[in-house]
């Protein structure tokens, strides 16, 4: 017997219930075959927009519903982790303008995180690597957002090509653009 | 060339060309060249060295500030797969429901009278739409293919610097075409129901020679015609990229030349009345 609605009490199944009850389609499962993979770097990535964390985990959610409409509808599967990225980047970029509209100002859980230290080192090297990270980031914050975006994406793996189609940029500035962020930072670190 | 870039002198790499052998991102040619200076030189390694810690610095610090504050993916893996079959149980609702607000006779009115007008105009659109279609409908020949129609196709071109286009490999600046925009080019040259391998939605002038991602740039080039196909066109816009580069052609020579009859571009620059082998890959 189907379970009924908890708040009502209706005699109707839930709808989770019933949408549950039946056997994934192919589409659905290759969705969650992506959600596992690129969760985490999507996540960091969405993060790193400055939008607080339940914000970034809605956006992710609406990316791979987005995906799971885009796939149903036969659309391009040409480059999908570039396509995953650069849905992510819209939708993170409308959370923050929104979230700004609502705040002057929103705290930046970036800044939290910052204050939490890597526990391998020993306290006083442990303190030296906390404050050079924090030197670090503070230079690519001060970068210029398409330099922290080519960098940030970098870092989750993303190769040119696919960095320029998230960001809108050619391939050429993409190069450009992380050979002069590193150069910054290498000078900044007095490498 | 970068004014930060520390080796920016003929006898050494410089940042870029470095970053981009780290990253794999130099077309083979130049990657072994610059393996082989690298091999070489001591003090682009130790830029290189330089280079790459200041990446693995970066990914600690990205990694160590952000992944502390990533929730566990049980929650919302369980919560996505919910929505994903709700999505999947329940199929979009019904066009007609939006008629359900039209309550009001006045309302009703004020709807029929736009709906006329639109009519009307559609109407008109679509007349002139298809006697248009029937005067520029695409040339069509068993060998030649399909070519591009001069008053659909005419070429368009971005305002590019020699540096511009021979910064990047001329495979590495060949942008995919999006799909909306794909769609039109082929409803523009009246191609309906196209297989997605018997065409290429290709740029008269290629990116990598200054050509833009617009209609008037770009048209449906069959892979199945029997001789002058995408491949062979492709072989082509490589060939006057290597051409431009070295100094031995003008780009807008090459841009010229491609728009106005690229078979005839083909044959002229590589010398022959017929596709080589190598370039030729026959579909039939």
């Amino acid at each position: 017997m189907p379970p009924r609605d908890s708040i009502n009490g209706l005699p109707f199944p839930t709808l989770a219930h019933v949408a549950l009850s039946t056997k994934p389609s192919a589409i659905e499962r290759e969705v969650m075959v992506l959600f596992e993979q690129f969760r985490d770097p999507l996540l960091r990535y969405a993060l790193s927009f400055g939008i607080p964390v339940h914000d970034a985990e809605e956006v992710i959610q609406e990316v791979f519903l987005s995906l799971f409409r885009h796939l149903e509808l036969r659309r391009s599967r040409q480059n999908l982790r570039g396509w995953i990225f650069r849905v992510t980047h819209n939708l993170a970029l409308k959370q923050l303008y929104a979230n700004q509209k609502l705040h002057a100002k929103t705290a930046s859980d970036w800044t939290i995180a910052e204050e939490q230290l890597d526990p391998s080192p020993g306290p006083e090297e442990q303190l030296s690597s906390a404050q050079r990270r924090q030197r670090l980031l503070a230079i690519v914050h001060a970068l210029p957002e398409a330099d922290q975006g080519c960098l940030r994406l970098r870092a989750e793996g993303l190769r040119y090509r696919e960095i320029a189609a998230v960001l809108g940029m050619s391939l050429g500035a993409v190069s450009i653009s992380l050979t002069r962020s590193l150069a910054r930072l290498i000078r900044a670190d007095g490498r | 060339m970068l004014s930060e870039d520390l080796h920016v002198s003929g006898v050494h790499l410089s940042d870029q060309e470095l970053l981009r052998a780290a990253d794999g991102e130099l077309p083979t040619r130049s990657a072994a060249r610059t393996h082989a200076h690298l091999a070489a030189c001591w003090s682009c390694r130790a830029r290189m060295a330089e280079i790459e810690a200041t990446i693995a610095d970066f990914a600690r610090a990205h990694r160590q500030t952000l992944d502390p504050q990533l929730p566990p993916i049980a929650g919302p893996r369980a919560l996505l797969r919910v929505q994903l079959a709700e999505l999947a149980s329940n199929p979009p609702a019904s066009s007609w429901r939006w008629l359900s607000q039209f309550t009001s006779p006045m309302r009703v009115a004020a709807f029929v009278c736009v709906a006329f007008f639109v009519a009307a105009v559609v109407g008109k659109l679509l007349l002139e739409h298809s006697t248009l279609r029937r005067a520029k409908s695409p040339v069509i020949s068993s060998e030649r293919g399909m070519e591009p129609d001069p008053n659909l196709t005419p070429g368009a071109t971005r305002r590019v610097t020699l540096s511009d286009v021979c910064s990047m490999a001329h495979e590495e600046v060949v942008a995919e075409v999006s799909t909306s925009l794909r769609q039109e080019v082929l409803q523009e040259y009246g191609i309906v129901n196209a297989h997605p391998d018997d065409y290429e939605i290709d740029y008269l002038i290629a990116p990598g020679l200054g050509g833009v991602e617009e209609i008037h740039n770009l048209w449906p080039e069959p892979y199945t015609s029997a001789t002058w196909n995408a491949r062979v066109k492709d072989a082509l816009e490589e060939r006057l990229h290597e051409l431009v580069c070295a100094g031995k052609l003008d780009l807008s020579t090459a841009q010229r030349d491609i728009a106005t009859d690229w078979i005839a571009a083909y044959k002229k620059y590589f010398h022959t009345d017929r596709p080589l082998a190598s370039h030729f890959v026959s579909n039939l």
